[in-house]
């Protein structure tokens, strides 16, 4: 089915209309993005349970964007005065002239940037789901989840709770200017699962998950997951500390998009350059990663929960390859970012929230796959680990330096799986030689929606990313 | 006036109990880059979310939902329907809420634009140089006034600031560029404090641009001078926080000593109500629980639990609260003393985590400096690793104490036996 857009956004376009015609009478450029986003959560443990309508990308409110004197200026607010847009206009220019009063006490020069193209454009887009997150039978889906964790707890020997989320958001956004309409509604879901187990006061968990662009019918998925992950947590308990040293490592599709996430997604993003924050500004069109590295980025690049048909800022999504057999080609890039550059915005402006400012943010980050098998991958290395499980990573992009922590290891010998387990483990080293030693990509490839993403420790907002197993050299701790 | 007509419809729907939260925020928000404004903003939102209990065969359900600005009556009372159907969907084993409690904030807070323009002043007054300077800096200060209600009587006003400070410090020498990141979190603006740090950060800029490769240490005492240290006090204060206890994460009683065979120093941790300048001093927690000064933990020893009510009355415990802010102590030597022998001091992480779970930490270098115990050098790159429970039992941390917001904790800790992956030999 189609997700029908949202009515109250549809009720709240002619008097956001309104304002920004009153608006338009004191500044050069004005657009708004008015958001509606509905939603669940159900959290379901052993030991408690919760349920609220809040996502990470539940929401509904404006934001103002207003352009004079090289400088854009933006009001966030969820109080809509329908009955008196003009006033409301009115109230909104009165305190931003204050804020900009303040600005002109203490001196500030403005970063003087161009006026944004405002070029005729109407665009309507529903966008394929199976099941709406509004008329999901969340009865059957408590049951489900506790029935799951409940399973979880029978097969894990060790187990003290086994916790499962289930979200599922109805995303609507409208962007209106003078001269453009465009408005999306689309659905994404992500569920996990995270047994916990204890052994001799030792205590391991694993984490596994499920997420689409697509409705509730996604959690399905989640039993699965919980076998695998109730065995990853059990395995866990007897796993051992690695000894630091640089390996031959095998990263599976999570890990690979970790990867590709903080080593060139983060590095790219071209609102840096405008700082002058990326090395990467410096290095296009050279060679960054061998020839087996092709990285793609954008809302089109994959069918995920950060798959959109416009960004925050108005601008149609796209598909970069930003990587192309190992020379840098481009990053992305914001609306601003772009001016500022003098390059065309690629549809990855994006916001935490209404509330936010618009930052060039990743959407779906992707290695492309290669021509081997997993076997021969692993028959190839004579000592190493195939890691597997993502936790968390940083970026660097000033110094190209990556951070990954990763779940476990698999111990590699001769050409073999030994059995022996370490965790968890911390993948440290400088982008071009990780990426650099790539020597074998798999065929198989995955794509992760689960996490979020945060720009330096804020701004969080959905993404994904994956590719295949990749074999490179890396440093663990 | 919104407000009014939820509680009629809540009250005519006949729910079991009810908290409503109202939070009205208005921010400014100032992007620069170098010192040129990049953008202002204005945020002025209000957020009313409502939480509605259900009792039914010795259960207690909630269920709680955003009442979404711009409902209408028929929209609330839909909202309430379904909060309704929801909270007998959670079968969580029943428990009390907070006694009804009345306050309201007296104080007036200083005018939003004025802590702006401090921020914007000190940023302006900073002893930057040729080859040591500010790349961007991101400004945001809010007024925050959050009303809490509830169905047992409870009505909690509260007033508070919050502000943070974003900063991106470069230094630079021949074709060399090097950045370092900073997040300052505080209430309002403390001109001298960010001064200070910033100029020190400044000055860390240059040493990160003579720093060579971390050496591979094996094992090595690493010591904590930064904010990373409280990663590992919450550790700590995770084993005596409810929630982890019932969920069986934390496996101490009161009593016992937080994690075993504490052999160092012996941390003592507290709730604070109140610290200078901090973003999270309030009267009365998120639930409505009064907040007061509290020993969690004395000597090493965990004495009191803290957390949210439900944990705590299925553990059989009353009168905790969700405390703001958090006091560590406990150290028993100088800094000069910490700083003694073969150690690495580490200034700079990418991200240093501590799981929660079961204390793994672990952290890439991007700045440190290796004292062998006669030469000190600057590195950069590498790891450290280990798990704070095993750590904990050598801790040494320093008497005199620093304030990170809503932290105030020892100024520098030390920890021996930490793996430390380095990138030379």
């Amino acid at each position: 089915m189609k997700a029908e857009f949202s009515e109250y956004l549809t009720q709240t376009a002619p008097a956001i209309r309104t304002m920004i015609a009153r608006l338009q009478e004191h500044f050069d450029y004005v657009s708004v993005l008015a958001t509606d986003s509905t939603g669940f959560r159900i959290s379901i443990s052993q030991k408690a349970r919760d349920i609220s309508s809040e996502t990470m990308m539940t929401e509904r409110g404006n934001v103002i964007r207003v352009y004079r004197d090289g400088l854009y200026s933006e009001y966030a607010f969820n109080e809509p005065d329908l009955a008196h847009p003009e006033a409301q206009a009115e109230t909104i220019r009165q305190a931003l002239e204050k804020q900009i009063e303040l600005l002109r006490l203490t001196g500030t020069e403005v970063y003087e940037t161009g006026k944004l193209a405002d070029e005729p454009q109407e665009l309507f887009v529903e966008m394929e789901t199976g099941t709406m997150p509004e008329d999901a039978d969340l009865d059957s889906l408590v049951k489900e989840l506790t029935a799951v964790s409940d399973a979880a707890m029978k097969q894990g020997e060790h187990l003290i709770d086994c916790r499962l989320t289930a979200q599922s958001t109805h995303v609507c956004k409208m962007f209106l200017t003078p001269n453009r309409d465009l408005r999306q509604s689309y659905v994404y879901s992500e569920g996990t699962v995270m047994p916990m187990a204890m052994k001799d006061g030792r205590m391991e968990y694993a984490y596994a998950g499920v997420a689409e662009r697509q409705g509730p019918e996604i959690f399905a998925g989640l039993r699965d997951k919980m076998q695998e992950a109730v065995r990853i947590a059990e395995e866990l308990l007897t796993a051992e500390r690695i000894e630091p040293g640089e390996y031959d490592v095998i990263t599976t599709p999570e890990v690979s998009g970790l990867i590709a996430h903080e080593a060139f997604g983060h590095g790219v993003e071209m609102d840096m350059f405008v700082k002058n924050r990326a090395l990467g500004k410096e290095y296009i069109d050279k060679r960054v990663g061998s020839d087996l590295v092709t990285m793609h980025e954008g809302a089109l690049a994959a069918v995920n929960v950060a798959s959109y048909a416009f960004d925050d800022e108005g601008t149609a999504a796209g598909d970069v390859i930003e990587i192309d057999h190992g020379i840098l080609k481009t990053g992305v890039c914001d609306a601003l970012s772009a001016l500022r550059l003098g390059v065309q915005p690629t549809g990855n402006g994006k916001r935490e929230n209404f509330e936010h400012k618009a930052y060039t943010r990743m959407t779906n980050t992707i290695f492309e796959p290669g021509n081997d098998s997993l076997d021969d991958m692993i028959a190839s290395i004579d000592y190493g680990y195939l890691l597997a499980g993502m936790q968390s990573g940083m970026e660097d992009p000033k110094h190209w330096g990556i951070q990954c922590i990763i779940e476990r290891g698999y111990e590699i010998r001769d050409g073999r799986l030994t059995g022996r387990v370490v965790t968890p483990i911390i993948m440290t080293g400088y982008v071009p030689d990780v990426l650099g030693n790539i020597t074998m990509a798999s065929r198989e490839t995955e794509v992760f929606g689960t996490g979020g993403c945060g720009k330096g420790y804020k701004e969080w907002v959905k993404v994904s990313d994956g590719g295949p197993y990749l074999k490179t050299k890396a440093r663990l701790g | 006036m919104m407000l009014e007509e939820l509680k009629e419809l809540l009250k005519e729907a006949g729910t079991d109990a009810w908290e409503i939260t109202d939070l009205k925020t208005l921010a400014y928000e100032f992007y620069f880059i170098r010192h040129r404004l990049d953008q202002n903003r204005i945020r002025d939102t209000r957020h009313v979310t409502l939480k509605v209990y259900r009792r039914f065969d010795g259960f207690l359900g909630s269920a709680s939902a955003e009442v979404m600005p711009g409902s209408d009556r028929e929209a609330m009372q839909k909202l309430i329907g379904e909060l309704q159907e929801r909270a007998l969907l959670i079968r969580n084993p029943e428990y009390t809420l907070n006694p009804a409690v009345q306050h309201k904030d007296e104080e007036t807070l200083p005018e939003i634009g004025t802590i702006a323009r401090d921020f914007i002043e000190v940023m302006q007054d900073l002893p930057e140089t040729e080859t040591e300077d500010i790349n961007s800096y991101e400004i945001f200060t809010t007024e925050n006034t959050r009303r809490f209600i509830t169905s047992a009587g409870t009505a909690v006003t509260m007033v508070y600031p919050s502000a943070s400070l974003e900063v991106v410090v470069n230094a630079r020498q021949d074709r060399q560029e090097i950045e370092l990141y900073r997040m300052y979190t505080s209430g309002t603006c403390d001109r001298e404090m960010l001064k200070k740090e910033i100029s020190r950060t400044l000055q860390t800029g240059r040493d990160k641009l003579r720093a060579e490769s971390t050496p591979e240490l094996g094992t090595c005492d690493v010591v904590f001078s930064t904010d990373a240290a409280l990663q590992i006090y919450e550790y700590f204060l995770n084993r005596v926080n409810v929630r982890m206890k019932y969920q069986g994460i934390s496996d101490i009683s009161i009593g016992d000593e937080v994690v075993p065979g504490m052999a160092g120093d012996r941390l003592s941790v507290s709730a604070a109500r109140y610290l200078p300048n901090s973003s999270a001093n309030r009267s009365y927690d998120s639930e409505g629980a009064p907040v007061r000064d509290l020993t969690l933990i004395r000597d090493g020893i965990a004495e009191n639990f803290w957390g949210a009510r439900q944990y705590a009355c299925y553990l059989g415990l009353d009168n905790t609260f969700i405390p703001g802010n958090f006091t560590v102590s406990g150290g028993t030597r100088t800094e000069a003393q910490l700083r003694q022998g073969r150690y690495l001091e580490v200034v700079e992480f990418s991200d240093f985590q501590v799981s929660p779970f079961n204390g793994d930490m672990a952290g890439e270098i991007r700045l440190a400096y290796y004292h062998d115990g006669e030469k000190v050098r600057i590195v950069s790159g590498g790891s450290v690793s280990g798990s704070v429970r095993e750590l904990a039992a050598y801790l040494c941390m320093s008497v005199n104490q620093v304030q990170y917001d809503r932290m105030l904790v020892p100024a520098v800790l030390r920890l021996s036996g930490v793996t430390v992956t380095g990138i030379a030999g």
